[in-house]
């Protein structure tokens, strides 16, 4: 059995405008999703995430490459595994005359899903009370809710989640991210595209990075926050002999802001910062390791993508090595 | 199959809208029913008198001695040329009856076939097309057809079952009343001790059986074609495009009557239709027609071709409509 349950390779989707142009929104992307726990999918707006997922899905046709879900190539195979993938793609999409309940059961229905596992799921994301009220007199986070129900209904192996929490107010993000967290935990595979890249981080094993369509980086989350320079925030007493003395040795210094003692200094290794510190006869009164987080590899990531000279400039760079 | 076909059927009770076009199908008829029934209510037998009365001092007016004289001696231009007795049948064009002077008229079942029987057929296969692009336009318009496809993502199914709801839904309604505004049409002839046989009774629930055809292909046609544009209102707007321009463009490039869609869709309902043709000017050069040159104005057009006429139509409609599902991108 794959350890892969998405694998795409050179998948690709253009668009042709009505004026005969032609728009690559999704360019020779390899997606890899490990089996089990939750994979971020990130992107600025417009990179592609959305195209790529629903093609995943069968809702958009891939100009050219590959596609395989649970080792099924897709679109061929997609019946097959389609009772295993649970997806809300963009905003949810119901019958807004209907109530959420109702939307519910036609699709239970339709896949021959009993009424009782309807009443679980519109228990399980809390809409109880309110499921029998029409679908467009919800609030966003309540069509929300309700699309993660009706993922809910497959009782599904894959759960692709497009910008789940969003409308959320904060008590519903965090059931939302606990919900993920907990069927990432279960076995369930999770694949989750989303902006707010503070949860990403704290819920997603892995995550892949994408820009303009192209694949940037991708990997563990802990093997994402290791790329690029590391740093130490570090407090003196005399700021500017410490930045010479550190200038000096090699070290890339941020010099201090107005009022400020400490400088920010580009190091992987904080023994080296103290012990030239030291030599120079300067004594620290704290040393801070900087810890990069998730959003700022996003943010350097795709702002070198959109400046032109991103990881995948080079021909022969390929994901692996971005990461 | 089958519990997609449930789904959509219950998706297709659960919509306001159609429910709506429903009633008012139901409602078409009805109104017909009860005009026809009020217009041709027996009159009294002090209208009958009052009526012949009338009509006898009509005959004595001069001007009908004249008409019946000019009747004879060109009775081409009374329509009566072919007749056997030119005497009897001036008398029966020209000579005042006292039912011209009646406010009402016998109820007549083949008359109605013609009239309210064809407007009816007309009007609930209008209201039915609109509940199939309706159908169709609302998963497009809510966006919920892309969940739909999540759960079921063979998309000639979803076709095919949403198809089947609404030919289903609208053909058996339309058949329900249609037979049913006949059946009463007759009944009220029968207690009215009018001409109510046994044949014209089948005669007018054919035309109702054939009427429910045209009104479920008309909502397969709306429902095929908003699958197609993805809009109910691109779906009305290019039928309304089509029925007043193409219509104008058949008459103004002098193409034949018979491709018009009305003319086939009365030759279905009534089982045939007569139609009028440009003759050429020879045709009223003499007296009598010249030998190998077709000078019949009225030509008919039988159901037969006037159903592969339409046919043709739903079946590029729904064939347009199945390519494109299967193929384009859903939002």
């Amino acid at each position: 059995m794959s350890d892969l349950v998405i694998e795409t390779s050179g998948l690709r989707k253009e668009f042709r405008s009505r004026r005969g142009g032609l728009r690559v929104a999704v360019h020779d992307l390899d997606l890899a999703v490990p089996r089990g726990g939750v994979h971020g999918f990130l992107g600025p707006n417009g990179s592609g995430k959305t195209t790529t997922i629903r093609m995943l899905l069968g809702l958009a046709r891939a100009s050219k490459g590959r596609m395989e879900v649970f080792g099924h190539p897709i679109p061929s195979a997609l019946p097959q595994v389609i009772d295993r993938i649970g997806a809300v793609v963009e905003s949810p999409k119901f019958s807004p005359h209907f109530s959420g309940r109702q939307n519910l059961l036609l699709l239970a229905r339709a896949i021959g899903v009993p009424r009782s596992r309807v009443d679980e799921a519109v228990e399980t994301v809390g809409l109880t009370g309110r499921d029998k009220d029409r679908f467009k007199s919800y609030s966003l986070g309540m069509k929300q809710r309700l699309a993660i129900a009706a993922t809910l209904l497959k009782d599904p192996d894959l759960l692709i989640l497009d910008e789940p929490t969003n409308g959320l107010d904060p008590a519903g993000i965090r059931e939302i991210r606990d919900t993920i967290r907990d069927l990432g935990e279960r076995g369930v595979t999770v694949l989750l595209s989303s902006h707010i890249l503070a949860e990403v981080q704290q819920v997603c094993t892995s995550a892949t990075i994408i820009g303009n369509g192209r694949l940037l980086a991708s990997g563990n989350v802990d093997e994402l926050l290791r790329t690029g320079p590391s740093a130490v925030r570090v407090e003196v007493d005399d700021p500017a002999a410490a930045r010479s003395a550190l200038g000096g040795a090699g070290f890339a210094v941020v010099p201090p802001t107005a009022g400020e003692t400490a400088i920010l200094v580009e190091s992987d290794a904080p023994s080296e910062v103290t012990r030239v510190l030291g030599e120079a006869g300067i004594w620290l009164s704290a040393l801070t390791p900087i810890r990069r987080d998730l959003e700022s590899v996003f943010l350097e990531l795709t702002e070198a993508d959109t400046l032109g000279h991103g990881p995948d400039a080079g021909p022969d760079a390929g994901p692996e090595a971005r990461a | 199959m089958r519990s997609l076909l449930r789904v959509e059927l219950t998706r297709l009770r659960w919509r306001r809208a159609i429910l709506l076009l429903l009633v008012a199908v139901v409602a078409v008829p009805v109104v017909f029913g009860v005009a026809v029934a009020l217009e041709t209510v027996p009159p009294t037998a002090s209208d009958r008198a009052t009526a012949a009365r009338q009509a006898e001092q009509e005959a004595e007016q001069p001007y009908v001695e004249d008409e019946l004289a000019n009747c004879q001696d060109s009775p081409q231009d009374y329509g009566v040329g072919d007749a056997s007795d030119l005497e009897a049948a001036c008398e029966e064009m020209i000579v005042p009856r006292p039912e011209w002077y009646l406010a009402t008229q016998e109820l007549d079942l083949v008359q109605q076939r013609d009239d309210t029987g064809l407007a009816v057929a007309a009007f609930i296969s209008v209201l039915l097309l609109l509940a199939g692009a309706t159908f169709a336009g609302h998963d497009w318009s809510s966006g919920s057809m892309s969940n739909q496809l999540l759960f079921e993502t063979r998309r000639l199914r979803v076709w095919t079952a949403k198809a089947l709801a609404v030919v289903l839904v609208s053909g058996l309604l339309s058949l329900v009343v249609l037979s049913g505004y006949w059946v009463a049409l007759w009944s009220l002839a029968r207690s009215r001790d009018l001409p109510s046989s046994n044949a014209i009774l089948v005669d007018c629930l054919q035309d109702g059986a054939r009427g429910a055809l045209v009104a479920a292909l008309a909502a397969f046609g709306g429902y095929a074609l908003t699958m197609l544009f993805r809009s109910t209102v691109a779906t009305v707007g290019v039928l309304l495009a089509v029925a007043v321009a193409g219509g104008a463009l058949i008459a103004v490039l002098g193409i034949d009557a018979k491709y018009q869609p009305q003319t086939n869709l009365s030759a279905v309902v009534l089982d045939d239709a007569t139609y009028n043709v440009e003759v050429p000017d020879e045709c009223f050069m003499q007296a009598e027609p010249p030998e190998g040159l077709d000078c019949d104005e009225e030509k008919v057009l039988p159901a037969r071709d006037g159903s592969i006429y339409l046919g043709s139509l739903v079946v590029l409609a729904g064939a347009a409509s199945v390519l494109s599902f299967r193929r384009r991108d859903v939002p």
